[in-house]
């Protein structure tokens, strides 16, 4: 059956991310033992891994961005050493967190919002309002 | 300083429009007339209203040589007026749409302009000679969602459209008995009227603001993701460049010379942009006055200074509609428009939005950019 095949290839699909995503998820702790929450973040936010796959492999990879996040003690330098290339990602990950309505995630996503935002501009805000299709 | 001046002429302007010679403008106050000023003695004084809409006017243009109007409105349809003597007489052109017409523009050579609406249309009309008659000829089915505004090629075919499905689109308009054959020669194949040449998937939100470069070989419009998208070789494969700013988004663009762009939209405050040897496409720098100047503090206060003298000179002049603010506009700009040519170079040009203003701008003012728009 065409169908299952077809399913078949994307759960293989979603395997391959999800392994990308732990390989990821494992860089970033180490990174984070040294000390690096700048190079642990560019590495969270970086590879297209974030839009593609299902809400499987989004979450998986929210998890791995969120620790990343909340690792950040200095907001303003974590953010003046990020590329702005980072930026428009990394605020779509922090309405996701804000979205999640847990205390200390929103606490921490509402700091590098306002530092961001001063940083960004509101463009960056309207790209992730208008953005429906590259989702994270 | 770039501003040269400022003047309120009403609560809102949805649209506005110079005359051939620069000495008048059209606007339309934010409601189902059209207001004509004229400049006398330093002095805007009003000169016509062109009643006859029903509902608000949503684009007026008029054209260069002809000195005719075209009026687009929500009351779905459109005018074209013509000077008799010292009356503007307006001649109905029933666009048959089922939706607002929200803009309007001649083609280059007059003898046609395209309406974007609501209906997910395009209307392209021609007068015919035999019926005395504007005919309103569609191009249906090909756009998602309202058409926000429409470019002609200066080969007075190909149409430009951008929509709030998000694409940026090119139309052959080509019509048997109105366009010659040879005024094709820009295009390599035969497109039949209504004809979809290229389709720009860019933007994930609504697009507005297409214009075609003076020579018609790069098209640049807007997202209203805060993103302005720059396009060359329009074609089969077109080369796209997207450029990324940080403040809000924009409604309309200016093309002042091949390699750079005037950008007006929510900010309040125009953007310039240039392309490089490369063609590559960045944001230079806005033309209004920032608190931050990045060339430099001498710079800056210089401006200023200009400035105060200018706003002080028309205040000056008397005229009761020069505003005295330290921000040209207040609201969000909706339509910018070309005052001079000079080959295909334009210095000047002039801004109108939702605070009811239009603002002259000269780049003669400002090295710079007077040194990119030249170079």
């Amino acid at each position: 059956m065409a169908g299952g095949a077809d399913e078949f290839k994307e759960a293989d699909n979603a395997e391959a991310i999800i392994t990308r995503i732990e390989h990821k998820s494992l860089k970033i702790e180490t990174l984070l033992k040294q000390y690096k929450p700048v190079e642990a973040l560019k590495t969270a936010l970086e590879g297209t891994q974030a839009m593609i796959g299902d809400e499987r492999c989004k979450s998986a990879h929210w998890l791995v961005v969120h620790r990343a996040i909340m690792a950040i003690k200095d907001v303003d330098g974590v953010l003046s050493s990020l590329d702005p290339e980072y930026y428009d990602i990394l605020m779509k990950y922090l309405y996701r967190g804000l979205a999640t309505g847990d205390r200390p995630t929103c606490d921490q996503c509402l700091r590098l919002h306002d530092k961001l935002t001063e940083k960004a501009g509101l463009g960056c805000i309207l790209r992730f309002l208008t953005d429906t299709v590259n989702t994270v | 300083m770039a501003a040269i001046s400022v003047h309120q002429f009403a609560h809102s302007i949805t649209s506005h429009a110079w005359s051939p010679d620069k000495s008048m403008v059209a606007l339309c106050p934010n409601n189902s007339e059209v207001h004509i000023y004229k400049l006398v003695e330093d002095k805007w004084e009003k000169a016509h209203v062109l009643q006859k809409h029903d509902q608000v006017i949503s684009g007026i243009d008029w054209s260069r040589r002809s000195n005719r109007i075209v009026t687009a409105s929500h009351d779905r349809n459109s005018y074209v007026w013509n000077l008799e003597g010292s009356e503007w007489v307006p001649t109905l052109v029933i666009l048959r749409l089922n939706r607002a017409a929200l803009c309007v523009q001649w083609s280059p050579e007059e003898n046609k302009f395209a309406v974007g609406s609501g209906a997910k249309t395009v209307c392209i009309c021609y007068y015919e000679q035999e019926n005395n008659w504007w005919v309103s000829k569609l191009i249906r089915k090909r756009h998602d969602s309202s058409v926000t505004s429409v470019s002609w090629h200066p080969n007075n075919i190909l149409l430009a459209t951008t929509s709030t499905d998000g694409k940026c689109r090119v139309f052959s308009t080509f019509i048997k008995g109105v366009d010659a054959k040879d005024s094709k020669k820009a295009t390599s194949s035969d497109f039949k009227f209504g004809e979809l040449i290229v389709q720009l998937d860019l933007s994930s939100s609504w697009t507005f603001g297409v214009k075609w470069s003076p020579s018609g070989n790069t098209l640049a419009y807007v997202g209203h993701n805060s993103m302005i998208y720059f396009v060359d070789d329009v074609g089969p494969s077109p080369l796209a460049q997207n450029v990324v700013f940080r403040d809000l988004p924009l409604r309309d663009v200016l093309f002042v010379s091949e390699k750079m762009v005037i950008g007006v939209g929510f900010d309040c405050n125009p953007m310039v942009f240039a392309a490089d040897e490369r063609g590559i496409w960045s944001f230079i720098r806005y033309l209004g006055e920032q608190e931050v100047v990045s060339s430099g503090s001498s710079y800056g206060s210089q401006f200023s200074e200009a400035f105060g003298k200018l706003y002080g000179q028309s205040k000056h002049g008397a005229s009761n509609d020069a505003v005295e603010t330290s921000k040209p506009h207040e609201n969000c700009i909706n339509s910018i428009m070309p005052m001079s040519e000079q080959g295909t170079l334009i210095r000047r040009f002039s801004t109108s939005g939702l605070d009811g203003r239009i603002v002259l701008w000269d780049l003669e003012n400002v090295p710079d950019l007077l040194e990119l728009l030249v170079r």
